[in-house]
């Protein structure tokens, strides 16, 4: 049987009807009618952002999770749980709108081209100007024979393969440009008897200095990175970044990988990404006032889920025991493949990862911030939405990866927000009075608490006795500011009249919860990995932090809540987003690309869930600091003060 | 050959814990007894003297309870109707301390009172000697409803109250400390917890030497070796120095062991498991002996003849 | 002594081939220091790093078989003194002893009702391992040939007259069994009596030293596999024995104690139960009791079991349906995990409200929800086949599931699996159960 669903749409005003059978979900007519919701969690009806409102008819909730019962008898459902069984009018509330640019956008990092950058010796990518001889009725050669000869003979390149599309064009340009063109090559290998790949053939001679543009990008599972890079200086000439749209089905790797395992998911998912990407390369290429397919070469980082979603690759044995990417080191593929709109010959190089929670974010980093060149133990960090780690020096590698969720990047907590304005990014609170004081990004009303504002404020809170160490909120405490609440106890940092929207922003036990098992995963991660190759955490000579994560921290409040370990400041290093960096130094040199692939194949990879140990180490970080005080003696310290 | 024996040299010990207060020191205890002190794995006495054997208490209700094996309702009968007759008969068995747990209802089945509670204990307090620990029925509120006037009723006893968990202990501890007290810190069978739970009840300025430790262990069968691992690694800990994993621990294997349908039933059970309570007695006993030999201070048994049994076995540990 | 991952590395080709079967060589070096893989999978390794990790490879206690017809008993091969360090490996063998003066009929008998015994344990079968006969006087012989018609597991003869030892072990022929007696008193006769039979020997002494002494002459005379019997006066003395010996073994490395354990337990009236629990979780390889009954055996073969459980699997609870604050037919059904912490704060928080409910415990392979989820060990099929399996419709009145708000994702496949069944989503938090309970589930 086959039902009308008529949609109102708040966003527009407009209205949209769909026809759909009996037993469909409100997502699926919303889809039909082209009405686009929000499914941050993936249809697992676990967010409830999808939520609407049936004015007209009834339907089956699957789950009322999120919903009150008043909720309910006003007809709130969630639109991926709720099973359509009759015709419907339905309301469409306003969809939250994920903020165009990023505060990363603002803040461009600063770059230095490596030392004996030579684009001659460096790079694979040759750019050669060909002077031919045009053709006559004595020469009747072939215009493709043609520029063959004339690469061997100008460019002492023996053999160039030129692809069909390619190959329907040159004709042309030879002879607009009147037979004086520039060629690029991808010359692949070192190997002087391997063919070269014809990338672009372009009118007329270019000149040395004339910039040869390619792109470094990473891909994040919240955010895509994409750097543009004249590789004749080696200079990144534009850096932005953008939310993977993939957001939109899917806050985690697990959410998208079971997101893309359903009918059409796959597909989906691909040009998501991929119209994030492009954006990104039009924007980028249009502040810079070139055009897209000029750029001729994109190296691409990101951990081993965006990298298959990417290449349209099934993701789903990732998920599963034992973990098994379908490919660590895929093969080099052109921008036409996979729909990237640069140049469509344009090489693209999916760096190589080691497992399935390691990625190539993760070697990238590695080679970036130089771990596998290190004469001393260094440990390094990059904490996202999953945490990854890797330690070692120029001996030995290992890594491991754990599940922290995205407590610090503002998701699973009530009121927590990405670092944007109206975060609350730092926040003080008074030992006497337990007032908060607060520092909000942009300087406005607050709307929530970002990644660091939840460090600072779990530190302040724990060190002023509003927290116990278990993390309860103690709520015996003489103040209006601690109440008890459905979730348990829960202190209110701004109140409703202070804040954008006029609720009161507060942390709940139920976040604190989500905060300290997201520390403890990750400090239990690089212990273990420490503990399981008999190395101290004394014996690390530097921590290096990579990922935007560690740029606004405060290192003493994150050792005061237990998630960095408890040693000199001196030994952290905060790098930012090593993994785009990585890809860039692998874009501009062969060697560099070289030693990705050498990272990839000695970094071993230690399965964390295979016996208890993580698990006691993780069960003991599940406190404030640590159930083992000696190993946070600053925050004993810091403790015996208040 | 003369073989060096190899000993463990430990910088760390069991805290002395001193339950129950007589006359003179403000209670109306026939006599006080100390547990704990230990310095060595249990009974290692080639290595450090035992100061203190490990003790048995015998848990005890306000009123008859109704899902008890019908074994422990013949043996304790009549005695089961009065808190104080119960206790005097426990006393009888030998047993070292009384374990009194409140019901949630009253046998009227209306919830528990405080009167009531209060009304039990004094009953128990009258009618024995023993140091007495009393437990609430284990709900949130209802526990601090029926502890908090128990404690101040008793004000002095050193009593121990129970049973702080993380979620719930500010009420008991603050009660606790308010009247000369001690308190039970359960966390659910994890070294971790245990020590957390430790460290909390202390930031609240409870004494170390008023808290007992308990772990949490299954019956025989059914997860005793979980309680049995974190028991040894607490007791490790201690050894090692860690001053949160000091306290005497107290477990439960006779409310874990007539739990188990192996104990509480004997018809319908497969033959292969023998005279019923021939192998109640052995359930209990076992659970209790293996428990004790990782390092138990107070066991809480229910069956008179499996005191008497684990009674036995601890005399002979204590054999130097 | 045991190297570590890194220091096994050092000793590897650091080629990374792979052919071992890891991806690095760093990895294989780690899977051999955790004794999950053998260094013979590396076709690159030098001799001298071979002998080198070979060394310490070693067992500290020797591993010795008892074997018969029916089957065979292993002990020894330990490596710790506290299960949680790695676990205990061999599982003790219980045995049953019988008296040679009792005479062939009432042996038979005896041996017969033990032999035949078995009791199922959460799915696995367990038996008596084997039995014991003593000479104490009548006839040996005929003693042992009465055991071996009742039962075809392994045998432990025990004695100290060699002659009327010899006679026994005559009995059993293309065996091997133990051999139980050898002291300073007849040490020679009784090693050339194993050597003759291919048994295993059992030795005591007045003192560790004694032992130390006897075990290395009896080496020397050519037997290998040996026992120590553990023999003092009371469970204090046992337990401070068998820890020295353990210790002597693994810390010092001490080569002429490195051997498994044996304990006889005495005293009826529940001390051998008490005895025999001990000798069980603290280091005997073999536990001989004075007799046989179910109920005695029912609880020490469970504990056995218990113990030797492999500790570093996460911690799990019995998958099953558990009853809280006595549910009746109209309670709420609830669905969670096997990790033991997720159902310990749902019963908790259940519990703690006095709300009655019945708890399905699915086996998720001890992961939490989110976890279990995220791995594909707690999907609509797994539930579905759980409250089959279980039979949970017998136990209710109204067919409704509650999941966890975790895996609210699972509710429409659910739907499917359980047709007759109304599947309902619950909070994510065990926090919020009784609240959902009491609002929700009206």
């Amino acid at each position: 049987m086959e039902h009308t669903v008529s949609f109102q749409i708040a966003e527009t005003g407009k209205s949209a009807t769909a026809k759909v059978p009996t037993g469909s979900l409100l997502v699926e007519a919303l889809h039909e009618a082209g009405v686009e919701i929000g499914q941050p969690c993936g249809g697992q009806g676990r967010c409830g952002r999808c939520i609407v409102q049936v004015t007209e008819g009834n339907i089956r909730r699957r789950s009322a999770l999120r919903l009150s019962v008043e909720d309910i008898a006003d007809g709130y459902a969630l639109a991926c749980q709720s099973v359509i069984e009759g015709d419907l009018l339905v309301f469409v509330p306003p969809q939250e709108k994920i903020a165009r640019r990023m505060t990363s956008d603002r803040v461009a990092t600063e770059v230095k081209v490596p030392e004996n950058y030579d684009f001659r010796w460096s790079q694979r990518i040759r750019r050669v100007n060909l002077s031919l001889n045009p053709p006559n009725m004595d020469d009747q050669t072939d215009d493709l024979a043609r520029l063959q000869t004339a690469l061997r003979t100008q460019a002492n390149i023996g053999q160039t393969d030129c692809s069909l599309a390619l190959l329907r064009r040159i004709g042309v340009i030879l002879r607009e440009a009147e037979w004086q063109v520039t060629a690029i090559l991808d010359m692949a290998s070192g190997d002087s008897d391997a063919p070269a790949r014809l990338i672009d053939l372009r009118p007329g001679p270019t000149d040395e200095d004339t910039p040869l543009w390619a792109a470094a990008i990473d891909i994040g599972t919240t955010t895509v990175t994409f750097w543009l890079v004249d590789l004749v200086t080696g200079q990144v000439k534009m850096q932005i970044a953008e939310y993977n749209s993939q957001i939109a089905r899917g806050e985690d790797v697990v959410s998208r990988i079971v997101y893309a395992s359903k009918e059409g998911g796959g597909e989906e998912m691909q040009s998501r990404v991929v119209d994030t990407i492009n954006s990104l390369a039009e924007t980028a290429c249009k502040r810079l006032k070139i055009s897209a397919p000029e750029v001729i070469k994109a190296a691409l980082v990101g951990n081993s889920t965006m990298i298959h979603l990417l290449l349209g690759v099934p993701a789903a044995s990732i998920r599963l025991s034992p973990f098994i990417t379908a490919v660590n080191h895929p093969p080099l593929i052109t921008a036409r493949e996979i729909g990237l709109r640069i140049n469509p010959e344009a090489t693209v190089d999916c760096l190589p990862g080691v497992a399935s929670y390691v990625g190539a974010d993760i070697t990238a980093g590695v080679l970036s911030s130089g771990v596998d060149l290190s004469d001393n133990i260094t440990l390094f960090l990059d904490v996202g939405t999953n945490g990854e780690m890797v330690l070692g020096n120029r001996d030995w590698l290992v890594t491991c990866a754990c599940s922290a969720g995205p407590a610090f990047e503002g998701a699973g907590v009530v009121d927590g927000m990405r670092a944007m304005e109206g975060a609350i990014e730092e926040v003080w609170i008074n030992g006497e009075t337990f007032e908060p004081s607060y520092r909000v990004i942009g300087g406005g009303k607050p709307r929530g608490i970002c990644g660091s504002g939840l460090i600072s404020l779990l530190a302040e809170a724990f060190l002023t006795g509003v927290l116990d160490k278990a993390g309860n909120v103690n709520t015996s405490l003489k103040t209006r500011r601690v109440r008890e609440s459905e979730h348990g106890g829960e202190y209110v940092v701004a109140w409703g009249a202070e804040t954008e929207d006029g609720d009161d922003i507060v942390i709940s036990r139920v976040d604190v919860d989500n905060l300290l098992r997201a520390k403890a995963a990750i400090y239990a991660g690089y212990t273990v990995l420490a503990d399981q190759v008999g190395v101290s955490l004394a014996d690390v000579h530097k921590m290096l932090i990579g990922g935007s994560f560690g740029k606004y921290i405060n290192v003493e409040k994150a050792v005061q809540i237990g998630l960095l370990p408890d040693m000199p400041w001196e030994r952290f290093e905060f790098l930012g987003n090593t993994a785009v960096r990585g890809a860039y130094y692998a874009l501009l040199d062969w060697q560099a690309r070289d030693r990705v692939a050498e990272i990839a194949r000695r970094m071993t990879y230690i399965e964390l869930s295979a016996d208890n140990t993580f698990y006691d180490a993780f069960m003991s970080a599940m406190f404030l600091p640590h159930t083992d005080m000696s190993k946070f003696p600053t925050v004993e310290a810091a403790l015996r003060k208040t | 050959m003369p073989i060096e024996i190899p000993k463990d040299k430990w910088p760390g010990k069991i805290r002395t814990v001193t339950l129950g207060a007589t006359a003179a020191e403000g209670g109306t205890r026939s006599k006080t007894v100390a547990i704990g002190g230990e310095a060595s794995l249990p009974f290692m006495h080639f290595e450090n003297p035992t100061p203190n054997p490990p003790l048995v208490a015998i848990e005890i209700k306000d009123r008859k309870p109704e899902d008890w094996s019908p074994l422990l309702a013949e043996v304790w009968s009549e005695a089961m109707n009065d808190p104080g007759a119960w206790a005097k008969a426990a006393e009888a068995t030998g047993a070292d301390l009384i374990l009194l747990a409140l019901s949630v209802t009253g046998a009227d089945g209306k919830p528990n009172t405080p009167d009531a509670a209060v009304a039990a204990t004094k009953a128990v307090l009258g009618a024995t000697g023993l140091p007495l620990l009393v437990y609430g029925p284990g709900q949130v509120e209802l526990d601090n409803e029926l502890l908090v006037p128990v404690a101040e009723a008793t004000r002095g006893e050193r009593l121990v109250l129970g049973i702080c968990e993380d979620k719930n202990y500010r009420t008991i501890v603050a009660t606790a400390m308010a009247n000369g007290h001690l308190v039970t810190a359960r966390a659910p069978m994890d070294v971790n917890l245990s020590k957390q739970l430790n460290i909390l009840i202390s930031d609240m300025g409870m004494p170390a030497d008023r808290i007992l430790m308990d772990p949490t262990t299954g019956a025989l069968g059914y997860g005793i070796e979980y309680g049995y691992s974190v028991m040894e690694r607490l007791r490790l800990a201690a050894l090692q120095g860690d001053a949160m994993t000091q306290g005497p621990m107290i477990v439960t294997p006779g409310f874990e062991a007539w739990k188990t349908k192996e104990s509480k039933v004997g018809e319908g059970v497969p033959e292969s498991w023998g005279d019923w309570k021939e192998r109640a007695i052995n359930w209990e006993t076992v659970t209790a002996v293996a428990l004790i030999e990782t390092g138990a201070t107070i066991v809480v048994l229910r069956h008179p003849e499996s005191v008497k049994r684990v009674h036995r076995a601890i005399e002979e540990l204590m054999a130097v | 002594m045991a190297l570590s991952g890194i220091q096994i590395y050092k000793l590897l080709p650091q080629t990374n081939c792979k052919e071992c079967g890891f991806p690095t060589c760093l990895a294989f070096a780690m899977k051999l220091a955790a004794k999950q893989a053998e260094l013979a999978a590396c076709p690159y390794v030098t001799e001298e790093s071979r002998k080198q990790l070979a060394e310490s490879a070693a067992p500290p206690i020797r591993l010795i078989t008892l074997k018969a017809a029916g089957g065979e008993i292993k002990a020894g091969n330990e490596t710790v003194l506290f299960r949680h360090e790695k676990t205990f490996f061999n599982k003790a063998g219980l045995f049953v002893k019988v008296k040679a003066s009792d005479g062939a009929e009432a042996i038979k008998a005896e041996v017969a009702k033990a032999n035949a015994y078995k009791v199922n344990y959460v799915g696995i079968e367990l038996c008596v391992d084997g039995f014991a006969v003593e000479a104490d006087g009548g006839d040996f012989s005929a003693a042992v040939k009465a055991v071996r018609s009742a039962t075809k597991r392994p045998l432990i003869l025990v004695g100290k007259d060699t002659a009327v030892l010899d006679a026994g072990l005559a009995a059993l022929p293309g065996e091997n069994p133990m051999l139980c007696g050898a002291d300073a008193s007849n040490w020679e006769a009784m090693a050339d009596l194993a050597k003759k039979y291919s048994a295993s020997l059992t030795v005591s002494g007045a003192s560790l030293d004694e032992l130390a002494d006897l075990t290395a002459k009896i080496q020397a005379k050519g037997v290998e596999d040996m026992a120590l019997e553990v023999k003092g006066d009371n469970l204090s003395q046992n337990l401070s024995l068998a820890t020295q010996l353990r210790r002597l073994a693994l810390k010092s490395n001490f080569r002429p104690l490195g051997y498994p354990l044996v304990t006889f337990t005495e005293g009826g009236n529940g001390r051998d139960a008490v005895a025999a629990a001990q000798a069980i979780s603290k280091y005997a390889g073999f536990v001989v009791l004075p007799r046989f009954a179910a109920e005695l055996f029912y609880p020490l073969l469970v504990l056995r079991q218990n113990i030797y459980t492999d500790p570093q699997k996460p911690i799990q609870v019995q998958p099953g349906i558990y009853e809280i604050n006595n549910p009746k037919p109209e309670s709420p059904v609830l669905v969670t995990t096997n990790f033991s912490i997720t159902y310990f704060s749902i019963a908790n928080e259940v519990e703690g409200s006095g709300l009655p409910a019945w708890l399905v415990v699915c086996d998720a392979e001890g992961m939490s929800v989110l976890t279990a989820w995220a791995a594909g060990k707690f999907d609509s099929e797994r539930i579905a086949k759980t409250i089959k399996t279980m039979d949970v419709a017998s136990k209710v009145s109204r067919k409704r599931i509650v999941i966890p708000g975790h895996v609210a994702v699972l509710s429409g496949e659910l739907e499917a699996e359980l047709p007759d069944w109304e599947i309902r989503v619950g909070p994510r938090e065990a926090v919020d159960v009784p609240a959902f309970m009491k609002q929700a589930l009206i």
